[in-house]
């Protein structure tokens, strides 16, 4: 790794708080808007929640609501709303959006629509994959099948598009996962497959394809990551196996891309004025040069991600590889431990972060705390919820929401 | 009826301010006739935004426009019919239970309209699906043998329900049923699996570059001139005659072409309908390949390695009475990862439910 000088600046920088202005991946916000939370830092600071919970006793659930269908995606909060898709029936064609009150799990409303793309997917896979995204105003609902309904926060829907009836081509039999952003009145689609493959804007308020930029023909299932740069400008930026780029979500115009090789599951993540990337283990990026392609900082290869996407916390990043969790150095990359989870079998929820715990779960329904320290991780406690759980979780308040194969749970002290 | 013109002017921009002037009716009847597109999405957008507004329409008008309502304009209709149902479906039970005893309707509408009605009420579901078994609702129809196969079953039971059955899934979990209890059911032959094909190849695909390449084999065959032996992709290459025995009608063209890589093969049948009918050609295949009926183009997926099953892709075809030339293109790329080592398809032909339909004789 050739680091040392970009770390020692980076170092200075940070020091010196110039990287302030950039949006934090660490803040605490009320809502929990779409994959990964605010900023798509997957870390709320500030909330307090239980290590023990689940298990024969129901410890600390406060409450859990059983839903149609299945799902892997996550579920996302906003105000008093816990939200979330599930798919049903012959062929998972059913598509459900249904908000549960997070006060008591009851059901608030619910849309049903039935798929007109291409629902197939692998058995442990499920239509509803993709986790939804809210702007506060509305909810987006994306579904492997391309399908996409816009709703107001009472459920009333506002449009929907067929995109695999715009686009016939578009899909893939294993299923899709990306997950919306919305932006800028902006929501952003990534819709990699072997056939149609593309992203796409579509204009919040209508549905309206305000841009498509065509991707390469391969499948990925990564998630657009909304960055916010030194300069304000709110740019979204797409990875795939043979590209990295950023647009602008109101007119897709491209704003950098780079050849490089990233990963097709984990998504990439940006803190202090750096995007850090599933690629070659995982590599960071300077962006605090707007309008040109961020130049390389470091990569090291004990920080790789195979399904869950990074996470940083101060100036720690995080990643998982199978079932052992790593941790390294934000700026110079420099690997500092690893704990291994212990008897894990297969994990594809990405983690999230409360104070100073990491809570991850694998698809048994088992879930890792584990206290992150400077010199370790340890893992301070095992929790079962006895469900299957793919989809990430969502933190509000001092509460955890989430998403099994076939329910939603909220977790919170009692 | 006011004609599909005069209303889609006002909705797709001429005289857009006119919009909210337009009647329920004629939003509903945009939404009914809704294709693909910006244009159309906006259109429908205005159209629904109004009728969350209007108070002259009811929720069994919404579920009863969905009938012969384009897929599309099925879903916005859905939507509207969701938020009716929230303030005032509740208040409509008798009426929703005539809507969904009436097969007339759109299925999707009284899947939903089904739903409302037994979310709460565990029994009258059940007693609901047991007599759906044959209901014209595909979904209601999966629904309710999903049900009744949930319960023990002899063979005069289960028989019928077999009949009854369209999904795959169905089909075999019956026959695996059937066959626990000594009645043994050709699978392959219940599901319309086509056995018999003429294989020729393999010819040249390095690269994935001869997906869109036409062989002689693709003009000869429009032409009714099939020739015995063609250049292949390294030699003179012979059709041969292949069959499966296989329950999922697999033809297994690894096993066949001994795991030839870069290299495309066509399968040829004969297909003998006792009819003139419209039916489906459906396969399930993890390799590019394209499909021709009587000539005609009606399938292909340059797609490789991203998951197969049955009934994978499905498109309408129209059988002429007597013999109907079934000719596929079954393209391998050249992906060295041990899931992409299958070189292999299935193909059924059904009518619009999944029917099997069997060429004559068989």
């Amino acid at each position: 790794m050739s680091f040392q000088l970009n770390s020692i600046r980076s170092a200075i920088l940070f020091a010196l708080g110039f990287y302030g202005a950039m949006v934090s991946p660490t803040s605490c916000s009320a809502d929990w808007p779409m994959f990964r939370g605010p900023n798509a830092g997957s870390v709320s600071l500030e909330a307090k929640l239980p290590t023990t919970f689940g298990g024969e006793q129901k410890q600390n659930i406060a409450w859990r609501t059983e839903l149609p269908g299945r799902s892997v995606g996550g579920v996302i909060v906003v105000g008093d709303q816990a939200i979330t898709t599930s798919s049903s029936g012959m062929d998972q064609r059913r598509l459900h959006l249904v908000s549960l009150n997070t006060k008591d799990g009851s059901v608030r409303w619910e849309q049903q629509l039935v798929a007109r793309g291409r629902p197939f997917c692998h058995p442990t896979s499920a239509n509803a994959a993709p986790t939804p995204a809210s702007d506060g105003k509305h909810v987006f609902a994306f579904y492997s099948s391309n399908d996409i309904a816009c709703v107001d926060m009472e459920g009333n829907l506002v449009w929907y598009r067929s995109l695999s009836s715009d686009f016939p081509k578009a899909g893939n039999d294993v299923g899709m996962s990306s997950s919306p952003v919305v932006v800028d009145g902006v929501c952003v689609v990534q819709i990699e497959c072997q056939g149609d493959s593309f992203a796409a804007g579509l204009n919040a308020a209508d549905g309206k394809i305000l841009w498509k930029l065509d991707r390469p023909k391969q499948a990925n299932w990564s998630s657009p990551t909304i960055v916010k740069m030194l300069n304000g400008e709110q740019v979204v930026v797409m990875q795939s196996s043979e590209d990295l780029l950023a647009v602008s979500p109101r007119t897709g115009k491209l704003l950098w891309e780079m050849k490089q090789k990233c990963s097709t599951i984990p998504s990439t993540i940006a803190a202090e004025g750096r995007l850090f990337v599933p690629s070659n283990g995982l590599t960071a990026f300077d962006l605090s040069s707007v309008g040109s392609s961020p130049s390389k900082l470091w990569d090291n290869n004990k920080l790789s991600a195979n399904a869950c996407s990074p996470l940083i916390v101060g100036k720690r990043v995080y990643t998982i590889s199978r079932t052992v969790l790593a941790s390294g150095d934000l700026f110079s990359g420099e690997f500092k431990w690893q704990a291994r989870l212990p008897d894990a079998k297969s994990i594809w929820s990405s983690p999230v972060v409360a104070g100073n715990n990491l809570y991850v779960f694998g698809d048994d329904g088992r879930c890792f705390v584990v206290e992150l320290g400077d010199e370790e991780g340890k893992v301070v406690a095992t929790n079962e919820l006895g469900e299957a759980v793919l989809g990430s979780p969502a933190i509000a308040g001092n509460a955890m929401y989430v998403r099994g194969v076939s329910s939603v749970w909220k977790i919170a002290e009692k | 009826m006011l004609s599909i013109a005069t209303f889609s002017s006002c909705y797709l921009g001429v005289g857009a301010e006119n919009a909210n002037a337009q009647s329920s009716r004629e939003a509903i009847q945009l939404l009914q006739t809704l294709t693909v597109g910006d244009q159309s999405t906006l259109a429908a957008t205005k159209a629904i935004k109004q009728l969350g507004n209007a108070k002259d329409i009811t929720l069994i008008q919404t579920l009863s426009a969905m009938k012969g309502a384009t897929p599309l304009g099925r879903n916005w209709l859905l939507g509207l019919a969701n938020s009716l149902y929230r303030s005032s479906g509740a208040a409509q039970s008798a009426d929703l239970t005539k809507f969904l005893a009436d097969q007339t309707q759109d299925g999707e509408a009284r899947y939903l309209v089904f739903q409302w009605l037994t979310v709460k009420n565990a029994g009258l579901r059940k007693e609901l699906l047991s007599k759906m078994n044959q209901d014209s609702s595909p979904e209601l129809r999966f629904l309710a043998i999903d049900e009744a196969v949930k319960e023990k079953l002899d063979v005069k039971q289960l028989t019928p329900l077999l009949e009854a059955a369209r999904h795959p899934s169905q089909v075999i979990s019956i026959i695996e049923k059937l066959k626990e209890l000594g009645e043994t059911i050709d699978q392959s032959k219940q599901l319309g699996f086509i056995t018999e094909w003429n294989l020729i190849g393999p010819f040249d695909h390095t690269g994935s570059a001869n997906f869109d390449k036409a062989y002689p084999v693709e003009t000869d065959v429009a032409n009714g001139m099939l020739k015995q032996e063609y250049q292949g992709k390294s030699e003179i290459v012979k059709w041969k005659k292949e069959s499966t025995t296989a329950p999922d009608g697999m033809v297994d063209l690894a096993k066949i072409f001994n795991k030839e890589k870069g290299c495309i093969i066509y399968a040829v049948n004969e297909f003998e309908s006792d009819k003139d009918q419209d039916a489906e050609v459906r396969l399930g295949c993890i390799n590019g390949n394209k499909i021709w009926v009587n000539g005609k183009l009606v399938m292909t997926n340059e797609v490789y390695h991203t998951g197969s099953q049955i009934d994978q892709y499905s498109e309408p075809i129209r059988l002429k009475a007597g013999k109907n030339q079934i000719l596929l293109k079954i393209c391998q790329n050249e992906q060295t990862e041990q899931w992409a080592q299958d070189y292999q398809f299935q193909l059924r032909i059904c009518d619009s439910t999944g029917k099997a339909i069997l060429t004559k004789g068989r």
